[in-house]
């Protein structure tokens, strides 16, 4: 009974090591698990919330409130911009903070982009990644949703620097994150449908919030894709297979390029599929 | 009212003809003019835009590269009949999901940044950035590849995020779990709430 329970216990220790699909979510597991719970909460709460808001709240108040809280990441974005010695940035974001802070009430309004400042997108997390920082393992934290660990810099950062510290009471920080979560959620409402409709909500989360990243922290153009696949049999992350451009002959491209018959030779790049029979002839020619 | 017609589709002749010359960022330039006038004219009916915008841009993507490159690996495990199958619902869930929620882009604005070399002379990555009003645009990347039948798009990207990455975790998740065939089913099942879906509003 008992080398019956060691071995079951073996098998599924074994089990359990092969589990890790890939080398950039180890903890997918807890992940997981925490983005059900989130997911649950929003079902429950967020969602809910921020769709009466979108609905029942006039637009001017949802505009200030949205233009409040840029203004804040204006501020962030602007000494990130900074540490990146991205200077037209820098004074884009700054100003815009100059201008909205005083003569948009706080924030409230955006005078800044009628003038031509640009609202740039630095957060601290990009800025370590500029230092060559790696990513780390990736997040899914309860009530915040998807990061890195390099990532987090960016809301200690903030916790840190809070421009509005001076107000000392439980009263507005409980109200702020409130709202400041409900907008949040609003900007994304639209995106539920493509969400709901994935095999995997949270490997599309994942795989998506990776690739942005990644995209950001090159300003849009990094320099080769992210590698993101799981780790196949030889350990590796080989995940790619890609046949060429499938090149279907004229009269069915002309038809219907989903209909077209694909096999595996047709699949090859026409290329390669040339080379061979040169190569063929070059050989026997050759003495 | 038929003249018109008549001489409408005569003056598209010699537009597809010169197509197979182009070079990337003139059929991006071309077929995102054509779309955006599309949604314009249509934009009480999206499953009308959607269906015009497929017709218009089926004959410059590979969507059996597309697929091939989403299912990853497993697409040398398939048979040629699964590979068709899998392109087919493919393409229906891409064409569902993203260009029925077209009409959100009526004000949208293409503008094409650029174009750089991919991975050899054969592939050419051509950048956009598609701007609403009063929103920060959005970096789309489409990337190319030539083909004996002009340029074909095989990849986009927005906001850096590839449809092709995207979706490889998540479909190979699936073929370990239920195989190719569980895929193919998976996707059908999916189009077939999509449409029953548009059907139901």
């Amino acid at each position: 009974m008992r080398r019956l329970l060691l071995t079951t216990l073996a098998v599924a220790l074994l089990a359990g090591c092969a589990t890790p699909r890939n080398n950039y979510d180890p903890l997918e597991p807890v992940n997981r698990e925490t983005y059900a719970f989130n997911r649950a909460l929003d079902r429950a709460i967020l969602k809910p919330t921020a769709t009466a808001y979108v609905e029942h709240v006039p637009q001017p108040v949802q505009k200030g409130v949205r233009n409040f809280f840029g203004n804040i990441d204006d501020f962030f974005s602007t000494f990130a911009a900074l540490l990146q010695f991205k200077g037209t940035a820098a004074v884009h974001s700054g100003s815009r903070v100059l201008v909205n802070t005083t003569a948009g009430i706080g924030g409230l309004i955006d005078w800044g982009t009628g003038l031509g400042m640009r609202k740039g997108e630095e957060d601290f997390g990009q800025v370590l990644g500029f230092y060559g920082v790696p990513s780390g393992p990736y997040l899914m934290l309860p009530l915040y949703g998807p990061l890195t660990l390099r990532d987090t810099v960016e809301p200690i950062g903030r916790y840190f620097m809070g421009p509005l510290d001076f107000i000392d009471s439980d009263a507005w920080d409980v109200g702020y994150y409130s709202l400041y979560l409900v907008d949040s959620r609003s900007k994304i409402l639209s995106l539920d449908t493509l969400l709901e409709g994935q095999p995997d909500e949270y490997a599309y989360i994942r795989d998506a919030y990776l690739q942005r990243r990644w995209a950001s922290i090159h300003d849009g153009h990094p320099p080769y894709a992210l590698p993101l696949g799981d780790v196949d049999d030889d350990g590796d992350e080989d995940n790619d297979f890609d046949p060429g451009p499938t090149d279907p002959p004229l009269a069915e491209a002309a038809s219907d390029v989903a209909a077209a018959p694909v096999d595996e030779a047709a699949s090859q790049p026409v290329t390669e599929a040339a080379s061979v029979p040169v190569a063929a002839t070059a050989s026997e020619v050759a003495p | 009212m038929k003249r018109w017609i008549a001489s409408l589709v005569i003056g598209l002749i010699p537009l597809f003809a010169l197509a197979a010359n182009d070079s990337p960022e003139q059929i991006t330039r071309k077929v995102s003019d054509d779309v955006l006038a599309i949604i314009k004219s249509n934009e009480k009916d999206p499953t009308k835009v959607r269906d015009l915008v497929d017709a218009r841009v089926a004959p410059l993507a590979d969507y059996t590269r597309m697929t091939a490159l989403a299912v990853g690996r497993y697409w040398r495990t398939a048979t040629p009949e699964q590979q068709q199958a899998l392109t087919r619902e493919f393409r229906t869930m891409l064409v569902r999901t993203y260009l029925s929620a077209l009409t959100v882009y009526k004000n949208a604005e293409v503008e094409v940044k650029g174009s750089r070399p991919g991975a050899g002379d054969d592939e050419q990555s051509v950048r956009t950035e598609v701007s609403l009003p009063g929103q920060k645009p959005i970096p789309v990347d489409f990337s190319f590849e030539r083909t004996r039948q002009g340029w074909k798009v095989f990849d986009i990207s927005v906001d850096g995020i590839s449809f092709i990455v995207n979706n490889r975790n998540q479909f190979s998740a699936v073929i370990r779990k239920d195989g190719v065939d569980g895929l193919i089913k998976l996707l059908a099942d999916r189009n077939n709430a999509l449409k029953n879906g548009a059907a139901a509003k």
